[in-house]
């Protein structure tokens, strides 16, 4: 086998990943599920509407009475999320008993009670329905079975998972399966300062997840922002190091170049902190499942967890991407940033560092993909040609399409 | 009208105070509608300060800066936003990069 054992303590190493998962074959995989209006109705009700689904972070919701709105137009609907007073999550449909009307209209707050404001019902934090107006004149009103709608909510390591089948086929636990599990005790809770950007593009959202699964075009789209932290002369084209396939859910550990030349600006922010380009880090007490290879090239961790939530872990910083389908060629793309929360000014400098490194990575990331999108569209071509080290993207269409069932179907 | 000021120590770099915004989408902002040649001055000018800055700012817990010293913090976050325009970049945008205006910031 060629997974764990095979990896050296080398960026360069020859392993061959496709060897250790002979069931994905080696082939292009086809360009339409990424353009086919048919494939993304089949996404939408085939996945998004039955699996979990992170939609928020615990801080969000600290005390008892704190809620947010999260609008999922992916599953035609939007959700609010609260912390009852028993100091239990609930989520619930965005929609009054009444007749229909959406019942919070801010994205954030903390409350009693909601009040729909188009005849005033209102509801408790557990969804009940506490109060209508002129109640006597409706006639047989079951206001105990007229509470907001529930939805399965649960929460793994602080991460706010919802699912809007009403039976799901599996926990969240199982959801993570050992990705989950390899994760748990890194500090997520104790790097609580979150800085957020979102943008809508003109791309299908696997082609936005896609650029982010695989280190290939780092010595090139990123060839300016990091020239040197993730390649080397020994490894030029940056080649992860360890990969691990999960059901649905994989990781790639990602080279981090020892002889990276920090740039001024660089070095005076890591005199306070961790960053996404830092390289001595201290590895000490990070979860098995963080660097699981231990080798000394390690600069993060690119985990995804099914279907659209990627969360990748550095020393001392973690970041997540959100990919929210909104159409076939639209996608709601959100990115998050934590750090322990700045003690004082310089902390708060460095973080400001590697926020604003990130960002310019994130626009050269972001800067292909809808001229790409058009040409997807143009058919001139129908596959994808994909590399060894592309094994994420193979596995991310592979995964996806057992559930679609798309060609499945027509075979 | 009230003056803003820098510490007494770093009364040089008063000629900077246009980059004391507040708000990434502002530093980002007056980055992108700047000269390369003034950020780089800008750059210059914060980074051969910046050994004496950084201990200055860091006895101040975050919400107990004086005003003083938030305009010298807020300068440092402007050297930041600035530090890849002339570290990497060579221009005041990203290269080829896709267009800022659309990448919403949600923090500060
Ligand atoms: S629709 Fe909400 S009270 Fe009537
Ligand atoms: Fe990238």
């Amino acid at each position: 086998m060629t997974t764990q054992a095979h990896n050296r303590d080398s960026g360069t190493n020859s392993t061959v990943w496709h060897e250790a998962y002979p069931e994905l074959g080696t082939g292009p995989i086809p360009i339409e599920p990424c353009i086919s209006a048919e494939y993304f109705e089949l996404e939408r009700e085939r996945i998004y509407k039955q699996t979990w689904l992170n939609v928020g972070r615990i801080e969000q919701l600290y005390r008892p009475g704190d809620y947010f709105v999260k609008d999922l137009p992916v599953c035609d609907t939007s959700v609010i999320l609260t912390r009852g007073r028993d100091g239990a999550l609930h989520a619930f449909h965005n929609m009054c008993s009444h007749r229909g009307n959406k019942v919070v209209w801010d994205q954030k707050g903390s409350c009693q009670h909601f009040t729909c404001k188009f005849h005033g019902w209102s509801y408790g934090l557990n969804g009940g329905l506490r109060f209508v107006p002129d109640e006597e004149r409706f006639c047989d009103l079951k206001k105990d079975r007229l509470g907001l709608t529930p939805i399965r909510v649960d929460a793994w390591e602080g991460f706010i998972f919802i699912n809007l089948n009403p039976t799901p086929t599996e926990t969240l636990t199982e959801h993570l399966g050992e990705l989950g599990a390899g994760l748990e005790g890194y500090p997520f809770a104790q790097l609580k300062t979150c800085y957020a950007w979102h943008t809508e593009l003109k791309a299908n959202w696997k082609v936005l997840k896609d650029a982010f699964h695989e280190a290939y075009h780092v010595p090139f789209l990123h060839k300016r922002s990091l020239p040197d932290s993730f390649t080397s002369p020994d490894n030029p084209y940056a080649h992860a190091f360890a990969f691990k396939l999960y059901a649905r859910n994989h990781r790639m550990s990602v080279f981090g170049n020892p002889g990276h030349q920090p740039s001024p600006v660089e070095l005076l922010a890591h005199r306070f902190g961790a960053s996404i380009v830092r390289r001595d880090w201290e590895m000490a007490d990070l979860p098995p499942g963080v660097n699981p290879t231990r080798s000394p090239f390690w600069a993060f961790d690119a985990n995804m967890i099914f279907p659209n939530f990627d969360v990748f872990v550095f020393d001392g910083t973690y970041l997540t991407h959100h990919f929210w389908p909104l159409a076939p060629d639209r996608t709601l793309w959100e990115v998050k940033t934590y750090f322990p929360d700045a003690r004082n000014a310089a902390q708060r400098f460095s973080q400001e560092y590697s926020k604003v490194l990130l960002r310019e990575a994130l626009l050269e990331d972001a800067s292909t993909l809808e001229a790409t999108q058009s040409m997807l569209a143009s058919g001139a071509k129908k596959e994808f040609v994909l590399q060894d080290q592309e094994l994420l993207v193979r596995h991310g269409h592979r995964v996806i399409e057992d559930m679609v069932g798309f060609y499945r179907a027509k075979a | 009208m009230p003056e803003t000021r820098l510490p007494e120590q770093f009364r040089d770099l008063e000629q900077w105070m246009a980059w004391s915004l507040e708000t990434e989408g502002e530093r980002s902002d007056h980055r992108q509608a700047s000269a390369m040649e003034d950020i780089t001055a800008f750059y210059e000018a914060m980074l051969a300060r910046m050994d004496e800055v950084l201990p200055y700012l860091e006895q101040f817990n975050l919400e107990e800066l004086p005003d003083d010293a938030r305009h010298l913090f807020y300068l440092t976050l402007s050297l930041a936003e600035v530090a890849p325009a002339v570290e990497q970049f060579g221009q005041p945008s990203v290269v080829d990069g896709y267009d800022i205006k659309r990448f919403v910031a949600t923090h500060r």
